[in-house]
């Protein structure tokens, strides 16, 4: 079956018809050949993917899970645009790790996008605080087996300015909190951490771009399919941490950024500080000591 | 044999017997991703990123699955396919939010794996089209990892 689009690629039925049968033996050829390597066949046919698909009507299910980009993926781009002075968007930690889980689950997801940060500034001691910081949180919300290695990777890296390696780690290190919540049944638990690293992340961008504006990096923030994962999985939380004062805070306040990012060409200085200002306070709110 | 240890050899039995056909289908994604994983070694020496996070699943010959993804422009992305059947042949298309084919180049003719790199014009939603397109498996298992730089 695959034969044939390989064939008539090769071969078209118009210059068969006119060239007669020199050239049907050798399409024929090219049949055989192309039906003896039907590997080759094959890789041909799935060559020429659909130029266009029609989105309203997908011709796929489509895959639930969101795999939440890391703050390294948007901070990049904003090297690449300038060179932004991370050393003033690095943040001290002064939380003491105590609180209710979903508000350590949520500061965690913070810390280590503070990690990335520092990173970004390279700062050696501060990377290394920050390790210890994820190791206290994640033994203070009962996964700190999941990341001891993590954690021990990342000081050490900090120690030979490994920037690459502690980058890996810190993802890794968020992926196995989140595997290691979900082994324990707390998976919505996982999603404040994923929820807090965003968060983190976007006040850092627009931070960034605040004071150097510019089309390109604003653009970074057109995410509306972020928010509307978070604000999903926020609406399907269980009525316990629907309550929590922090969840809920977020919860109200996060509609308010998917009108400022819904269109990329609408992504003005002025919509750049809203988000900002929105993404701050909820930062704030997650780092005060009592939530 | 008394009833007790007939018992157990029975158990014995049937556990020798089941284990080995159970653990491959725990196995399946984590191999699929192994793959994938293998897939992108190249690229990790050429500058590129490799996400811990990773798609997984099984689809039947000739089911496609749509995966939403946010891509930032000023990034390179490459997408890594992988299956744990090494004559499956699988592939990972990038469309972007318009539905237009946005890959900069793809490739799958290496067993077990598949791939894509886009370099996006714009920052937003992308869709990733994953496909099996033949399999000896009623179910073929995949896993698709990204890289960026």
């Amino acid at each position: 079956m695959k034969l044939i689009p390989f064939f008539r690629r090769q071969t078209p039925a118009r210059t068969v018809h006119a060239g007669g049968r020199a050239l049907v033996r050798t399409g024929v050829a090219i049949g055989l050949a192309a039906l003896a390597w039907s590997h080759g066949a094959t890789l041909h046919a799935q060559d020429d993917p659909p130029k266009q698909i029609d989105v309203s009507s997908l011709p796929a299910k489509i895959v639930d899970e969101v795999v939440v980009p890391v703050p390294t993926e948007v901070f990049g781009v904003l090297d690449k645009l300038g060179a932004p002075n991370w050393h003033h968007v690095l943040r001290k930690i002064e939380h003491s790790g105590t609180g209710e889980r979903p508000q350590v689950a949520l500061l965690l997801g913070s810390v280590i996008a503070e990690g990335f940060i520092a990173v970004e500034a390279q700062e050696p001691e501060e990377v290394k605080e920050i390790g210890r910081r994820v190791l206290s949180l994640a033994e203070a919300i009962g996964v700190r087996k999941s990341v001891i290695s993590r954690t021990s990777s990342i000081i050490d890296s900090a120690d030979k300015k490994d920037w690459g390696r502690i980058r890996v780690e810190l993802d890794g290190a968020a992926q196995d909190v989140r595997q290691a919540m979900i082994e324990l049944q707390d998976e919505q638990l996982a999603q404040l951490v994923s929820l807090g690293g965003w968060l983190r992340g976007t006040e850092a961008v627009t931070e960034v771009v605040q004071k150097n504006y510019t089309r390109d990096g604003a653009e970074l923030l057109h995410q509306p399919v972020l928010l509307d994962h978070f604000q999903s999985q926020l609406d399907g939380m269980n009525s316990r941490l629907k309550r929590n004062t922090l969840v809920a805070e977020i919860r109200k306040t996060l509609p308010d950024i998917r009108p400022l990012i819904e269109k990329r060409e609408e992504l003005s200085k002025e919509n750049v500080d809203k988000v900002h200002a929105i993404t701050r306070d909820l930062v704030k709110a997650i780092s005060a000591q009592e939530s | 044999m008394n009833l007790p240890v007939k018992i157990f050899t029975c158990y014995l039995l049937a556990l020798v017997c089941f284990l080995p056909l159970s653990a491959p289908a725990y196995a399946t994604i984590d191999d699929a991703l192994s793959f994938a994983l293998e897939a992108a070694t190249p690229y990790v020496k050429e500058g590129f990123t490799v996400r811990e996070d990773y798609w997984g699943g099984d689809l039947a010959v000739k089911q496609k699955k749509t995966i939403v993804h946010q891509l930032f422009k000023g990034n390179e992305y490459w997408f890594w396919m992988g299956t744990d059947i090494a004559s499956a042949k699988i592939s990972v298309h990038i469309y972007d939010s318009e539905g237009k084919l946005a890959e900069a180049e793809a490739w799958h003719h290496k067993p077990h794996m598949a791939a894509a790199r886009i370099v996006p014009k714009a920052t937003g939603s992308y869709y990733l089209v994953v496909e099996v397109h033949s399999s000896p498996e009623e179910r073929t298992h995949w896993a698709l990892s990204y890289g960026f730089r």
